[in-house]
């Protein structure tokens, strides 16, 4: 479904030019197409993204080069990206080749991961560019032959005429250059696909099983230096003072040295969040040297008082105060308990809710907390550079190189064109590698010794140098009236230091009276996105507090569901409902038919329900949980996802699956506390990691099959899998379970 | 600082290399073999595995004076052209996602193949516990993993 | 929200007390086994028995409280998967005891644990010998009372046919000296190794050479 409201002028985003070598260059603009329907995870982007951006070649020799413009950190769009260009361009699946394209804001524009964006931003001007390119082979095809045009068709790759003429699209290419950029494009009909839905395997597995230096950590030069940074030992404190004589003395350190990373006053954009802004850095020739020698540093550390940052942004400059408090978490959670009682931010109202409240048969109000979350990628952050007076190259893992390279060039002084900045395939991302202070630090320590470096974390100081998941928790209240239907429903949602409410989401716009409120607590502890942001402790929280709500209701959880999302369809409360009901209620009624919901047979299951829709996708599952050498463990899964048309099923698969093992293992061991400011947890060790001994026998997974324009997968099958684990706890062990981890919860009852 | 020989992938390498350092650093910064990963340092999430006389060591705990005089295979070593079995079956399967603990997951599938050819989903359970996959791919890895016992029967490992 | 992995004084005292009933069971039992097989003419005897056992049983005490200790419960599983920690917990990836006691395909023990300990906190401790029980000499101290574990220590069906010389052998075994040298963080037993050892030959002396004494007296 073409969504025509959002064209352009196509001569404005396709620019044909001959290659260097022979051969068609065809220059698209990835992003002019791109529009977000929910302006709450749209994403800003300046005017000149818009332009021509980004390319594909048909070379001579028939290869078709993709530039791939997203980092990719197993999202798979290494593979997908390409595959809607070989959709409508008709090529021969086996003649793509796709490469990582470098930070380019001119040609390749904002080139973030994240947000579930890469697909749904791409589809349209990949399949316009596809169509276009092969529109000019068949053009320099019949000018060749001397044929109609429309007597040209094309298969795999091949110009083919009735008369038995046939070139291969390379032998084409070059001519096809000097064709104009057709005007009117006629796409496929998805019925007409051949590329698309037919799954592909990932474009890099072969370099993965043969240990290919792919990843961040695996870059090097001659010459390269490695950097660590010594943090403070918690947040709130900075560096005092340090002795790096014994340091010093260790094999391979080359120098020992504090800098700071922001000066005063730097304005910061929304992603330039650091957790300490003291460098305490050695250098020295390899990695386990200065493992070693970073052991022997003597380092002073202060509490660093209120701090103030300065933020820039459209707004214009404002301060913002960072508490100095060594926080810890047994006080957040009575901070938490007092701020939840005072008056809060109305986020949204509907109809009349606290009279609802007051008239109402029966009131259910619950409250659900949830801890601060590592990201844990498995590759911790690290990141090269070498900066010199001119110009300044970098590479590694990172998901944002569009926010990054502004933050550079303030830090550098040097101006954009000079920095270059190579995406090396990220050891995960979740969000984390949207903050790069790790690439800036890497470039301040390369200019301050004159050489190329490395900069690497440890797991360490990965995980205790973090941007977590917030802390949050929410109370919910639901009103029901003498009939047992629910009239009204109030979200206060609070957290440290963000609140993780997104008011205008199921059930609002399907309750008469409806409330949403938030509130939040400054912190110095550093928050950021984690795999579908504040959506990972809502779908948990409200398909939690939903299954009870239903019980007392005395519904069945999907058909409660569903008779609110046929409200919301039919006469929906309010004008700002995110969602749409009816592809809502599809991933509902899909994964009730296929896990055979209410049906005899899964007895020896207790199953838990849960849905959500975010980043413009819906996702349902039904967990099974089966207790097993005492311990319950989720033993099979079904999952119903709507994402529009699924580019690369099994990759799509691939991702479900794994987002549902995230959820199920985050939900039973994700936290991360803190005492004084120090985090808890440092390794896996003591921060609980999701095994294979653990993970369901079974996650079977099922797409709501329409022609929709595709949307992502990446965030949306993550959230609702802690409310369904939830409610098949429930269904377990007789009790529910408010407070995340589960596990810890667990434990005290056994 | 001492002259060690690490026989790495049946080749001798002369490094020069500090007795006490992890196998994993003198594979990565000193022999220059970037497919063994580093995860955690302390034996929690075997992305360091490599075969150390044909065990599933954590180069990242296993001091380098350990493996000398012994045979160290790395992922680049296991087959010559990316067709042991296992690295057949990965790609069959397309296991990964981002793909950084594979190589470690790899390594200690194929210990537990060469032991046990025709593993149950328990064995797999018991083998691969040590090796986390922070994308969740745990079942594909399963799957995975008895594929690859399949391809195995049809065509052993030689060696 | 987690609040403390300890789990509070209530816990231990409970221990304690159980701990305590379980002693108090076993001297009985042990009297009165004393009592059953010595003829009752011979009186000097009978009381030398007692005190041998009141000595016995002290010894025993620091016996199993130091067998109990995480540093060597934790090689002694009820199950088949180690234990962790000094509040022993199932080890972290589940490693299984595999018929040598050394672990199974990709998980042996030898795979992490290296011949010394590995520096740092939460790293994994060392010896050559790494390993639990095997499969067909499991000797559990996991979930044992007092009386359990002191039969089950000194029954050559399930001690690995060990003999008093052999298990007074046993005290200066590698692995179980490394449970004093455990690694960065983690408590030592609760007594010296010496003050181990002198109570684990005092106990196996006085119990053995009872039962040797006990067993003559029982020949026809």
């Amino acid at each position: 479904m073409n969504n025509d409201k959002n064209a352009l002028d196509r001569r404005s985003f396709l620019k044909a030019s001959l290659l260097s070598g022979g051969g068609l260059m065809l220059s698209v603009s990835w992003l002019s197409s791109f529009k977000s329907a929910d302006k709450a995870e749209a994403l800003n982007l300046p005017d000149q993204w818009s332009q021509l951006n980004g390319y594909i070649q048909i070379t001579s020799d028939n290869k078709i080069r993709l530039i791939c413009p997203n980092p990719e950190f197993g999202q798979n769009v290494m593979t997908s990206l390409p595959m809607i260009v070989a959709e409508e361009l008709d090529a021969d699946w086996k003649n793509v080749v796709v490469e990582m394209g470098p930070h380019d804001p001119v040609k390749l524009g904002a080139q973030f991961t994240g947000g579930s964006n890469s697909v749904r931003m791409y589809w349209k001007p990949l399949r316009e560019a596809g169509a276009a390119a092969r529109q000019m082979l068949r053009e320099a095809a019949a000018q060749t032959w001397n044929v109609p045009v429309g007597e040209v068709t094309t298969k795999a790759g091949v110009l083919l005429h009735s008369s038995g003429k046939s070139a291969k699209y390379g032998e084409m290419a070059s001519k096809a250059a000097s064709v104009p950029v057709p005007k009117d494009l006629k796409l496929k009909s998805p019925k007409e696909f051949t590329v698309v839905r037919k799954s592909k395997k990932n474009v890099e597995v072969q370099k993965i099983t043969s240990g290919k230096p792919l990843f961040g950590l695996d870059y090097s030069v001659d010459g390269m230096l490695i950097a660590m940074i010594q943090h403070p030992p918690a947040f709130g404190m900075k560096l005092k003072s340090f002795d790096a004589a014994e340091t010093l003395k260790m094999s391979g350190i080359k120098e020992v040295f504090s800098l700071k990373l922001y000066e005063d006053g730097f304005e910061q954009g929304g992603f330039d969040t650091r957790s300490f802004n003291d460098l305490l850095v050695v250098v020295g020739s390899s990695t386990w040297h200065v493992m070693e020698a970073r052991k022997k540093l003597v380092a002073n550390w202060e509490p660093a008082g209120d701090q103030k940052d300065t933020m820039g942004g459209r707004n214009g400059k404002r301060e913002v105060t960072v508490p100095g408090a060594l926080e810890s978490t047994l006080i957040q959670m009575q901070q938490m308990q007092e701020y939840a009682a005072k008056p809060s931010q109305q986020l949204r109202k509907d109809g009349d809710p606290e009279n609802a409240f007051k008239n109402a048969a029966q009131v259910i109000e619950r409250t659900y907390n949830g801890p601060f979350l590592a990201h844990n990628c498995m590759e911790p952050m690290n990141f090269f550079a070498h900066v010199t007076e001119e110009k300044a190259l970098l590479a590694g893992p990172l998901q944002a190189p569009g926010w990054a390279e502004p933050t550079l060039a303030k830090l550098l002084n040097l101006p954009p064109e000079r920095i270059e900045i190579q995406m090396t395939r990220m050891g995960g991302g979740f969000g984390r590698r949207a903050y790069a202070h790790y690439l800036s630090e890497a470039a301040l320590i390369s200019r301050k010794v004159k050489a190329p470096v490395k900069l690497m974390y440890t797991r360490e100081d990965d995980m205790t140098y973090g941007i977590y998941r917030p802390m949050y928790t929410a109370t919910y209240r639901a009103a029901l009236d003498a009939n047992k239907n629910l009239i009204a429903f109030h979200v206060k949602g609070g957290g440290i230091p963000e609140h993780p409410i997104h008011a205008n989401r199921f059930p609002a716009g399907a309750v008469d009276n409806y409330l949403a409120e938030g509130w939040q607590i400054p912190s110095n502890i550093t928050i950021g996105a984690f795999r579908a942001p504040r959506s990972n402790f809502n779908a948990a929280a409200e398909q939690s507090f939903l299954d009870e709500v239903a019980e007392a209701a005395g519904k069945d959880p999907i058909e409660f569901r569903l008779e609110l999302l046929k409200r919301a369809k039919e006469n929906p409360v309010g004008k700002n409902n995110e969602y749409e009901p009816d592809r809502y209620a599809g991933v509902l009624k899909l994964v009730r038919d296929k896990s055979n919901w209410g049906k005899p047979g899964n007895e020896k299951y207790h199953r838990g329900v849960a849905a959500y829709f975010c980043h413009n996708s819906y996702a349902a599952h039904v967990v099974d949980m089966v207790t097993r050498d005492g311990q319950p463990y989720v033993d099979r899964v079904y999952s119903a996802m709507d994402c529009g048309i699924v580019i690369n099923p099994d990759a799509a698969t691939n991702m479900v699956q794994g987002a549902v093992v995230d959820g199920i293992g985050n939900s039973f061991y994700g936290e991360l506390t803190f005492k004084d400011g120090v985090p808890q947890k440092n390794n896996f060790s003591n921060y609980r990691m999701i095994r294979i001994n653990e993970v369901p026998k079974s996650i079977e997974v099922h797409f709501v099959e329409n022609d929709l324009d595709p949307t992502g997968l990446g965030e949306p099958p993550f959230p609702p899998v802690f409310g369904a684990v939830a409610n098949a706890m429930y269904k377990l062990k007789g009790k529910r379970y408010y407070n995340q981890p589960f596990r810890d919860e667990l434990e005290k009852t056994i | 600082m001492a002259k060690i020989t690490l026989n790495i992938n049946k080749k001798d390498y002369q490094l020069e290399a500090d007795p006490q350092m992890p196998l994993l650093w003198a594979i990565r910064d000193l022999a220059g073999l970037k497919g063994t990963k580093y995860g955690c340092g302390v034996a929690q999430c075997g992305a360091c595995v490599v075969h150390l006389d044909g065990e599933a060591v954590r180069s990242c705990v296993t001091k380098v004076s350990r493996a000398t005089g012994k045979k160290v295979v790395t992922i680049e070593g296991l087959s010559e052209t990316n067709s042991h079995p296992v690295q057949k079956a990965w790609q069959e399967v397309d296991v990964p996602q981002c793909g950084y603990c594979h190589s470690g997951q790899i390594m200690s599938a194929a210990v537990l193949l060469r032991e046990k050819p025709n593993p149950t989903d328990q064995d797999i359970d018991d083998a691969m516990a040590g090796n986390i996959c922070r994308c969740g791919t745990y079942l594909r890895i399963r799957e995975a993993i008895h594929k690859a016992a399949e391809m195995q029967k049809k065509a052993p490992v030689k060696g | 929200m987690k609040q403390d992995l300890n789990k509070g004084p209530g816990y231990f005292l409970t221990r304690k007390a159980a701990m305590l009933l379980s002693l108090m069971i076993f001297i009985i039992s042990v009297a009165a086994s004393t009592f059953r097989k010595n003829p009752p003419t011979k009186e000097i005897r009978l009381n030398l028995a007692e005190r041998d056992s009141i000595e016995s049983v002290k010894a025993f005490e620091t016996v199993y409280k130091t067998l109990m200790s995480p540093r060597c419960m934790n090689c002694h599983p009820a199950g088949d998967v180690p234990l962790q920690g000094d509040d022993s917990h199932l080890h972290a990836m589940g490693p299984k005891r595999g018929v040598d006691g050394k672990g199974v395909f990709a998980m042996k023990c030898a795979n992490c644990h290296q011949d010394t300990n590995t520096p740092g906190l939460h790293t994994p401790p060392g010896n050559p010998e790494w390993h639990l029980p095997p499969a067909a000499m499991r000797m559990v101290f996991q979930g044992k009372s007092p009386h359990e574990l002191a039969r089950q220590l000194v029954d050559k069906k399930q001690n690995g046919n060990k003999d008093m010389k052999k298990l007074i052998e046993h005290a200066d075994d590698g692995l179980v000296l490394a449970g004093w040298n455990p690694g960065e963080g983690r408590t030592l037993p609760p007594v010296s190794h010496a003050e181990f050892k002198k109570a684990w030959i005092t106990w196996i002396q006085k119990v053995l050479m009872r039962r040797k004494n006990s067993f003559n007296l029982n020949l026809p």
